[in-house]
């Protein structure tokens, strides 16, 4: 399997370390439910068998975090983007009107 | 500061030499200051920093990008005067500024070409001309963390890699 990393190019998986699922989210802490909704955060995961987004480490590269869409079943990755810019992009989401 | 190359045979038809007598700075862009930043650059050394994994000569100054933001600048030491504190003067507020020099050990291959040993043992394409004067790759060999770029004129290849591990490399990069 080869990650195209946006800034360095076409990679082999081996300049690579895997986080897992990129869609979880840190939950409020002053929540009523936090418990277990940190539970879940820390600990559940969906078994996709499809297209996901993970988060994938450039370790041996130029040290970025990328967002990486991955089909499970056939590792087709179709689209890698750094994870500063999906946060970001996400922040915005967040406070727009 | 070591010579680990001189004592050392250089590999079939290729020219090896550590590079001595140099200072190496890491810069790192702050935050939100990247285009500030490239115009501090502007001023001291006449051009922006890539922003692609590119090498450019500046002056006095090699500049490698060395990662999103981050890049490595190569300047001759000098007595009595720290290439990283005037950097660091430099890019006040605009970066972190780290004196890496004895952290890094930089090798030099002279060559027109790819050796066999950076095809076969790099994970990165040489062939076909696809890695082309100016450019710049972060990589690994046999778990080695590496920087590689190819000299803007096209007379070799520079290396840099973790002091400690120097010796290692060098071995490598000699072997075939």
């Amino acid at each position: 399997m080869r990650i195209k990393c946006p800034y360095c190019g076409e990679r082999g998986n081996d300049e690579f370390s895997y986080l897992g699922d990129a869609s979880v989210k840190r939950p409020d802490p002053s929540a009523a439910d936090a418990s277990d909704a940190f539970y879940a955060f820390a600990y559940e995961r969906k078994n996709v068998a499809g297209p996901m987004q993970e988060l994938w480490y450039h370790a041996a590269g130029c040290h970025a975090w990328l967002v990486v869409t991955r089909d499970t079943r056939t590792h087709e990755i179709s689209d890698v983007k750094p994870a500063q810019d999906v946060a970001l992009e996400q922040q915005k989401t967040a406070s727009a009107p | 500061m070591s010579n680990l190359a001189n004592g050392l045979a250089a590999g079939k038809g290729a020219s090896i030499s550590e590079r001595s007598d140099i200072a190496v700075t890491h810069v790192a862009a702050r935050r939100g200051a990247r285009a500030a930043l490239d115009d501090a650059a502007r001023t001291a050394f006449g051009t922006a920093l890539p922003s692609a994994p590119r090498v450019i000569e500046a002056g006095t100054a090699t500049i490698v990008w060395a990662g999103p933001d981050q890049w490595l600048f190569i300047e001759k030491a000098q007595a009595g005067s720290d290439p990283s504190v005037k950097l660091a003067a430099t890019f006040q507020g605009l970066a972190s500024v780290v004196d890496v020099s004895d952290s890094r050990t930089l090798f030099r291959l002279a060559a027109s070409g790819p050796s066999e040993a950076l095809i076969r043992g790099m994970g990165i394409d040489f062939e076909h001309n696809s890695f082309k004067p100016g450019d710049v790759a972060i990589t690994h060999v046999s778990h080695l963390g590496v920087m590689v770029w190819r000299l803007p004129d096209g007379s070799g290849y520079e290396f840099a890699c973790a002091r400690t591990y120097a010796r290692d490399f060098r071995d490598w990069l000699g072997k075939v």
